[in-house]
């Protein structure tokens, strides 16, 4: 399990914590600052103004009646919070509530400063000194007339941190779960498939999350590489049959031949009997190694300009013989301009097969028909049809098998390898066989799209490796 | 022929070395590549059977490669048991002359090596051929046996012409293949007899002496011998 410190999703909500505050900073600090000011600036001119009346007053009344007017308002408590001292050049209190000259030049101004209020202990105060004739006023006000304010802010501002951080600690835990929860599941499908099981599956919902997508992604490729371990399954089954059979054969014979000791004679023509099988063993092990090569890809990088029409000519003219022999007229066509991005080697082969199928299915004086035509767009279609008998359609996805061969081939001559060879080249091209029915007669098309050549140049490495995998194969000879 | 062989497997050694001397040719084998590079360089050889893959350092690449970078011509066919077409132009790349996958029958062998060698004492491909009383002009493109002309298709007198040139020689259908309608894959079926028997109408059908023979097991020869 990924500890704490290494989840993804507890950084990022880390991660998303600290830009929060960084934000909440960001905002707060100028607020702050800016509302000091405010503050400051307020608080001075109501002091200047409470200074201003009491000034006008001495101005206008003299400094006695300033006093009373100081104990007046001071007894009758409309002073509130403020600080007032009437003081005589020499320091001494004339009037106010406070017990002497704090600690405060007698220079007229703004003053923040600490003084002993008595009762309330000692205060920051700012205070305003005035000067009036041979006297000192001093006009303060308790700071803490602001104090519930701004612990407001403080405490508002705690608490948006607080639940910022705890909010997104919550959502990080909470999410890591739920993802460690879906990795997990995946995690453990991943494991049934690595121990054999490769019909498991990713659990997959409806949206489109990046996990899902991914799920999704990886079951796909799950189908594919089923497909193929089916496919590899299959072609070691039949394999197995295959070639088991004329090695069965092969060993019989040569068995026998020790055991009855014929006469020279018959021996060699046993012997040669027992060539012959070999040499089936021999083709059937080439078909499959030309197919494996096919099916790695490997070719892709010979591919040159090549006319179908071309290779399809030479088939057609390399087999006119035999289905002439046969009573079969094999008639080509070709149309437009044929040149397709391809393989010659294994275009020529996939063509000579799939005449060569038709040929073995077609009755006497049947017709085959080989078409090679460009189609708008680029592509280029081989076509070869005839008037055999056919193939169901339950059977038209099997003949292209490896090794399938259907209820008709049996007692004709072949491996079984040809359509799925002709297949596979389809594939290497960007393509597939399409099957179709005639009625009565089988077609067989092979479309080269115009961009055949490979979109993607085929990996180095794979290129290196398989050639000696497929060298380790066939070197049971030397 | 001298003929030399350079082959790490004992076994093919021994059936090659007997077969090639009952067809009357003197073989100098040498098991490993460090001997085959040598005897290569020094002997006067008319043909080289390689192995691709041999024991030791040297390859059976590597040895044609020098060979050709020192300017010895001898033809090489190369015997190997990477049957790739990519591995097949590999090694004709490098200076290779044919390419023979193992495991081979002993005639395909033999027919390519009489077919290397007589390639490289050159082929003129004006002059006309002679088989008994068959005759071709390649440059007029006529075939007459004995007064009567006959008419091929291009393809069959490209047939025929491979043959003239290999006459008294035996040739393969793979070599037909790969050499008249440039197949270098197995068809799996006997279109080359198809064709062969086609000829074999036209040019022997009326006489009572047939040029035109197939040799069991191997292939095909045209001969006015017995």
């Amino acid at each position: 399990m990924t500890s704490v410190v290494r989840s993804s999703a507890l950084t990022l909500a880390l991660g998303y914590i600290a830009l929060g505050l960084v934000a909440l900073v960001l905002f707060a600090a100028p607020l702050w600052y800016a509302w000091q000011g405010t503050i400051r600036e307020g608080r001075a001119e109501i002091l200047q103004a409470d200074a201003q009346r009491l000034a006008d007053v001495y101005r206008r009344d003299g400094a006695l009646a300033l006093k009373n007017f100081i104990d007046a308002r001071l007894r009758m408590r409309i002073a509130g919070d403020r600080t007032l001292l009437l003081a005589d050049a020499g320091g001494h209190p004339l009037a106010g509530n406070l017990d002497g000259w704090p600690n405060v030049p007698t220079v007229p101004g703004d003053y923040r400063v600490k003084i002993d209020l008595g009762s309330k202990g000692m205060q920051t105060v700012l205070v305003h000194v005035a000067a009036l004739g041979n006297y000192n006023l001093l006009v303060g006000r308790d700071n803490r007339l602001f104090a519930p304010l701004e612990e407001r802010f403080w405490y508002g501002l705690t608490g948006a941190i607080a639940v910022l951080s705890i909010a997104g600690l919550l959502i990080g835990v909470i999410t890591r779960r739920a993802l460690m929860s879906r990795v997990d599941s995946i995690r453990q499908t991943v494991s049934a498939i690595i121990h054999g099981d490769l019909a498991h599956r990713l659990p997959t919902h409806l949206s489109d999350d990046e996990l899902n997508t991914l799920s999704r992604t990886i079951n796909g490729m799950l189908d594919q590489i089923e497909q193929l371990v089916r496919g590899v399954r299959n072609v070691s089954n039949s394999i197995a049959h295959d070639l088991r059979t004329p090695l069965a054969e092969l060993r019989s014979r040569l068995e026998e031949l020790a055991l009855i000791r014929p006469p020279p004679e018959q021996a060699f023509s046993e012997v040669d009997g027992a060539v012959a099988d070999v040499d089936r063993v021999i083709r059937i092990f080439d078909a499959l190694l030309r197919l494996a090569e096919i099916d790695a890809g490997l070719r892709r990088s010979g591919f040159v300009a090549v006319d179908a029409a071309d290779l399809a000519a030479t088939a057609v003219e390399f087999y006119a013989p035999a289905a002439e022999l046969k009573g079969i007229a094999l008639n080509f066509r070709a149309d437009g301009p044929t040149t397709v991005a391809g393989d010659p080697v294994l275009l020529a082969q996939a063509l000579s097969n799939l005449i060569d199928n038709a040929l073995k299915f077609t009755p006497n004086d049947g017709m085959i028909r080989v078409a090679v035509q460009s189609r708008p767009g680029g592509s280029v279609e081989i076509s070869v049809a005839d008037n055999g008998p056919g193939i169901d359609d339950a059977e038209k996805a099997k003949v292209v098998e490896r090794f399938y061969r259907g209820d008709a081939s049996r007692g004709t001559p072949g491996v079984g390898l040809g359509l799925s060879l002709a297949q596979a080249v389809a594939k290497l091209h960007g393509s597939a066989l399409e099957l179709s029915d005639l009625n009565p007669g089988l077609s067989v098309l092979l479309t080269i799209p115009a961009d055949s050549a490979p979109a993607t140049p085929p990996a180095a490495d794979a290129a290196a490796s398989d050639p000696a995998r497929l060298a380790g194969m066939a070197a049971t000879g030397s | 022929m001298k003929i030399l062989l350079v082959e790490d497997n004992e076994r093919v050694s021994q059936f090659v070395i007997k077969g090639l001397q009952e067809a009357g040719h003197t073989t100098d084998h040498a098991a490993n590549g460090r001997d085959g590079m040598f005897l290569a360089a020094s002997e006067p050889y008319d043909v080289i059977v390689m192995d691709r893959m041999l024991p030791g350092d040297i390859d059976g690449l590597a040895i044609i490669e020098v060979l050709r970078k020192a300017g010895k011509r001898t033809p090489i066919l190369i015997l190997s048991a990477l049957s790739d077409v990519d591995d097949r132009i590999r090694g004709l790349r490098s200076g290779g002359d044919d390419y023979l996958t193992k495991p081979f029958a002993f005639g395909e062998l033999l027919a390519r090596l009489d077919a290397l060698h007589r390639r490289a004492q050159g082929v003129n491909h004006e002059i006309p051929l002679t088989v008994g009383n068959l005759h071709m002009d390649p440059m007029t493109r006529k075939v007459s046996r004995g007064d009567r002309q006959i008419t091929l298709q291009p393809r069959e007198f490209k047939l025929l012409e491979y043959l003239m040139r290999h006459a008294d020689q035996v040739v393969t259908r793979t070599m037909l293949l790969e050499n008249v309608w440039d197949y270098h894959f197995d068809p799996q079926t006997n279109v080359v007899d198809v064709h062969i028997s086609k000829l074999r109408q036209k040019i022997d059908a009326e006489f009572e002496r047939p040029l035109l023979r197939t040799v069991r097991n191997a292939g095909y020869m045209v001969t006015a011998g017995e």
